[in-house]
């Protein structure tokens, strides 16, 4: 009895066999093994698993990929190493670089005898930082609004040394006016940058102090 | 800038990727490469090469980022990148490796259930397997091409590739019988599965 060839059987795993092989193999037992064999064997194929890149290889696209301009350049949060940084850690980041700034400032301010900020920035004009035409300008009104507050820190500092006898103590009605502007200008800047997280955390954590100056005002000036 | 995470959705990464976003790009990377690899180091047929290749076929990806359109799956969007992309290399590659070459001994394969030795048996017997057949029987039987497709995808008629399949299956049958040791006499048990 002649066998059914190789190729043949190897078909025979997914094409119909003709009248003659399947007369074949019903006789013959040797190519009916034959063909389970073909049959697993291209099963497993069919099952054989995905395969791990080599270590670095990600490291190398993405070299390629920004060398063709298929990445945007890294942000700063990206530079700093922080692109996984949850939000809400970025903004505490913000806060930590703004109140140390902050009380730099004050420090500063206090030393060179600071006049009444607090009331120059009661009296500036809201619009300076609504109408920044440019993210420059708009950061350059955040500038000035965080002297401001820095300004009115110390003023607050200054009026409760004097007013209860040495004492720490503030003014939160200058305070509040001060976070005011400071919000105002840090919003102007974000309507330029929207995605810029280091005026995202700002205004964050400013509109934060903000309530919780309101909050002591409030408490303080109970009028009823 | 938006948070991406591995559980955003597919499309929204896609767009972010396509958009030039490192982090989307790198969430798919991850997703998608073992699977690109794979594909492409089976049709290489050889380590060095399958880098090559998969660094190709994903700067093509992201390149054509912009025109997927959602038509397909992302997932059979990239694969036929990736197979079209290596096909296209090792035509153009002038020098072809040598057969005789020694066969790596690993192949590092994500976990995956069945017989690891099987698997790496098969592996190996793909490597050295003649090109021409290789490329047809990773295609129909370990990608799930059609022999319209793969036609199409070498410029050969179905006929060929089904004939090409056949002697494939053959040889491999021979392959990975001289790898496991035993006579191929009628050698159901020399590799049996």
């Amino acid at each position: 009895m002649e066998h059914l060839t190789a190729e043949t059987l190897a078909g025979l795993v997914n094409e119909v066999a003709q009248p003659e092989e399947a007369a074949h193999l019903a006789e013959c037992q040797v190519c009916r093994a034959k063909l389970d064999d073909y049959r697993e064997q291209t099963e497993a194929l069919g099952n054989l698993p995905e395969i791990v890149p080599p270590r670095g290889d990600w490291g190398v696209l993405e070299a390629r990929l920004r060398s063709e301009g298929l990445v945007k350049p890294p942000g700063a949060f990206e530079k700093l190493g922080l692109a996984q940084t949850p939000a809400w850690m970025k903004v505490a980041a913000a806060v930590m670089l703004y109140l140390g700034g902050t009380g730099t400032g004050v420090v500063l301010a206090h030393n060179d005898k600071p006049q009444a900020l607090g009331e120059m920035a009661m009296m500036s004009d809201p619009t300076m930082f609504a109408n920044s035409a440019t993210v420059d300008d708009a950061a350059s009104a955040v500038r000035i609004a965080e002297q401001y507050y820095v300004s009115a820190l110390a003023r607050y500092r200054e009026l409760m040394l004097t007013e209860s006898g040495g004492q720490p103590g503030v003014d939160q009605m200058s305070k509040y006016a001060a976070l005011e502007h400071l919000a105002a200008a840090s919003q102007a800047a974000l309507r330029q940058a929207p995605g810029d997280p280091y005026f995202n955390g700002l205004l964050a954590s400013v509109l934060g102090e903000r309530e919780a100056t309101a909050r002591m005002v409030s408490r303080k000036d109970n009028w009823f | 800038m938006e948070n991406i995470s591995a559980g955003m959705s597919e499309r929204r990464l896609i767009m972010l990727a396509a958009d030039g976003e490192a982090r989307a790009i790198r969430t798919l990377y991850d997703r998608y490469a073992p699977r690109v690899y794979a594909v492409v180091r089976r049709i290489a047929g050889d380590d060095d090469l399958a880098q090559d290749y998969a660094q190709e076929a994903w700067i093509r990806a992201i390149r054509a980022l912009p025109t997927f359109r959602g038509d397909a799956r992302f997932s059979t969007w990239l694969h036929r990148i990736a197979v079209n992309s290596a096909l296209q290399a090792l035509r153009k590659s002038e020098t072809r490796r040598k057969r005789e070459a020694p066969i790596p001994d690993q192949v590092p394969v994500a976990p995956r259930g069945g017989d690891a030795l099987l698997q790496k048996q098969l592996e190996r017997a793909l490597d050295v397997l003649p090109e021409g057949m290789r490329r047809v029987l990773i295609l129909h039987d370990v990608e799930g091409y059609t022999h319209e497709e793969i036609g199409d995808t070498l410029g050969v008629t179905s006929g060929t590739s089904k004939s090409q399949l056949f002697k494939a299956r053959a040889k491999m049958r021979d392959l990975l019988s001289s790898l496991s040791g035993a006579s191929q006499e009628h050698g159901a048990e020399a590799w049996s599965i």
